[in-house]
């Protein structure tokens, strides 16, 4: 765990989402840095200790359970929450410690964040 | 003209006589004997076929006459040609008459060259005829022999092949009623020829068909066109199976349609993994837009939701701004309420899985434990099969959650909950299939409300519920061949209602009457 506020990797291709998301979280306390693919977030991850990857699922070139394997490769450690717009399990979804719905709304998003940061 | 010879038997006592006939008749180019006696004359007729026999009347020892009695007794001469040669005395007239049936003749002396040869040419042409006859019958006789034996052999093979065939077969008289059926048919539906012979109809067939089946045929039979249909027939066990039936019209050398032969192929299997294959299409086909709306839904929806979150607070709103950021909010919860109910299963799976509605049941009892705790509601749950169905489980549950959901909610004074689950027959097509039945004795559905439940956006429950939940129940439903039903009854103070699902597994099905059906 990071001295201080925990810091979480916030992925999407999106950039309103993304920007939004880190927001909220922001509000709810916690370091954020986001990246616009999974190339940049990993860049990210390694020049950087991260405590928590927020990361949307489908995104073009890399999905989220991909860079979550990389991540863990490179932090094992690194909690793993995975968000998408599409409600389908993707099949090695077991690889984070959560999956969300983007629809589920803030205050889930932010107990979710919690719980997995908690564990 | 040539001729095969035949015997000529010449009898006389005297050998001058007997050479002088041989003199005459030599220029006829057949074979003469010569007899000295009546004795004789016996001994060569039991030798050889004699065409014509010529004798003198007086004869020591056998006289004619007495030859002729001898000769005639005997079977295989009762036909031979006789000509006597005497003096004509009307004694001897008379008698001749007691040969009139046999082929009898005379000439009297002197004898004429030209008469006597034009006698015996007569008779020897006769038996030739006779004998060609002979000949032709036997062979003609030899031959429908052969011919009977090739049939009965073709027959036999015919039966053989057609009992082979996994086909079931049949035979019909050009009017279309059925004389004979192969083994299979016999086998599959359980029946005997004596059952079904001069029935005016076929009662396997399934009544649902029946009508459409009979005029086709009947069409078929009228036009001698070849008949080809498709439709269940009733085997010996009660279940149907889909056979293509097809029959074809056998002429004769006229082109008169004598019979009818027809056959009916099992296509039950052909015809499950053809419509599976057409839903399990359609399921993957459904998925994928529903991801694709979802996606293309969820993801703004997500980042307007942040920014009304985010707003809500921000220190530069005044009271009042923030009021419209909250309604925003209440109104942004129930668009995503939605597309979680429409657009977002939580799919387990891409491709369709066996389901246990039975687990699907247990699933839904088990989230609703609580509140049928809460509001005192007993619960009598009957499963009588595992209801094993071919879908998502995700989407199923979403069905009985709505639907069981409903009759709690309509108890919030406590009742009765039953659920029933039981293999069962679709009521509209006969389809086998599983029949969820769930029973409450709540407030009951006002028949003003009857028609609409099934609309989207109806809700008796004002803002707790979308309206969609049973709009959405009975897509799903429908989109499994299913049907969802209900009834609500009220006597004085007591109310029931009853919603009753019926999702189909099989396409075979039982008709409850043996009614009859004209195709054969």
């Amino acid at each position: 765990m990071t001295q201080g506020r925990p810091v979480i990797l916030c992925v999407d291709d999106e950039p309103n989402a993304l920007t939004l998301r880190k927001l909220v979280l922001q509000k709810a306390g916690y370091e954020v840095i986001t990246a616009s693919s999974g190339r940049q977030a990993l860049e990210l991850a390694q020049s950087r200790p991260i405590d928590l990857l927020l990361s949307d699922q489908l995104m073009p070139g890399m999905t989220g359970t991909q860079l979550a394997k990389e991540i863990k490769i490179i932090a094992p450690k690194t909690r793993i929450v995975l968000i998408s717009g599409v409600n389908e399990m993707p099949p090695d979804a077991n690889i984070a410690d959560a999956f969300l719905s983007k629809v589920e709304g803030p205050d889930a998003l932010c107990n979710v964040v919690a719980s997995a940061l908690s564990n | 003209m040539t001729h095969e010879p035949v015997n000529i038997l010449m009898v006389d006592d005297q050998p001058g006589k007997l050479l002088s006939y041989e003199a005459i008749l030599n220029l006829l180019g057949e074979n003469l004997l010569k007899a000295n006696s009546g004795r004789e004359a016996l001994e060569i007729l039991l030798k050889t076929d004699v065409a014509v026999v010529l004798m003198d009347v007086s004869m020591p020892d056998i006289d004619g006459f007495q030859l002729a009695d001898m000769i005639r007794e005997h079977p295989r001469f009762q036909k031979t040609a006789i000509i006597f040669i005497s003096a004509v005395h009307l004694s001897d007239l008379d008698r001749l008459k007691g040969y009139e049936r046999g082929a009898v003749d005379y000439l009297s002396v002197p004898v004429v060259p030209e008469l006597l040869r034009a006698k015996v040419t007569i008779f020897a042409e006769l038996y030739r005829k006779t004998q060609e006859l002979e000949r032709l019958n036997h062979e003609l006789e030899r031959r429908v022999a052969e011919r009977t034996e090739e049939l009965r052999e073709s027959e036999s093979q015919f039966r053989s092949l057609a009992n082979s065939i996994p086909q079931l077969a049949w035979m019909a008289y050009p009017d279309g009623h059925v004389y004979w059926f192969n083994q299979r048919w016999y086998d599959y539906t359980g029946t005997t020829l004596d059952e079904l012979k001069g029935l005016e109809s076929i009662s396997q067939v399934h009544p649902d068909f029946m009508e459409t089946v009979s005029r086709k045929f009947q069409h078929s039979m009228a036009t001698g066109e070849a008949w080809e249909d498709t439709f269940p027939l009733r085997g010996k066990d009660g279940s149907h199976r889909w056979f293509l039936s097809r029959a074809l019209p056998i002429h004769d050398v006229n082109g008169n349609i004598v019979r009818w032969f027809g056959t009916n192929t099992d296509i039950t299997d052909r015809k499950q993994a053809e419509e599976a294959l057409v839903k399990s299409e359609r399921f993957a086909a459904m998925g994928r837009l529903a991801g694709i709306i979802a996606h293309e839904i969820n993801n703004p929806l997500e980042a307007i939701t942040n920014a009304f979150y985010l707003l809500r607070d921000h220190p530069s709103l005044d009271q009042e701004a923030r009021y419209f950021s909250k309604l925003a909010e209440e109104e942004l919860r129930r668009v995503a309420h939605i597309t979680k109910q429409t657009l977002s299963f939580y799919r387990e799976s891409q491709q369709p899985v066996a389901v246990s509605l039975a687990d699907v049941l247990d699933n839904v009892l088990e989230l609703q434990s609580r509140r049928l705790q809460v509001n005192g509601i007993a619960l009598d749950k009957n499963i009588n099969t595992n209801g094993v169905i071919h879908g998502y489980p995700g989407e199923l549950k979403q069905v009985f959650l709505n639907i069981i959901g409903n009759a709690v909610q309509a108890m919030p004074n406590g009742g009765r909950l039953r659920i029933d689950l039981r293999d069962s027959w679709g009521r509209s097509n006969g389809d086998y299939g599983v029949r969820v039945s769930v029973h409450d004795t709540g407030v009951g559905i006002e028949p003003e409300h009857a028609k609409k439940i099934f609309e989207p956006f109806f809700s008796t429950k004002d803002a707790k519920g979308t309206g969609l939940g049973l709009w959405i129940s009975k897509g799903i439903i429908q989109k499994y061949g299913g049907t969802i039903r209900f009834r609500s009854m009220r006597r004085g103070e007591r109310r029931a209602t009853c919603f009753s699902v019926f999702i189909p597994t099989a396409i075979s099905a039982a008709p409850k009457d043996g009614s009859q059906v004209l195709v054969a």
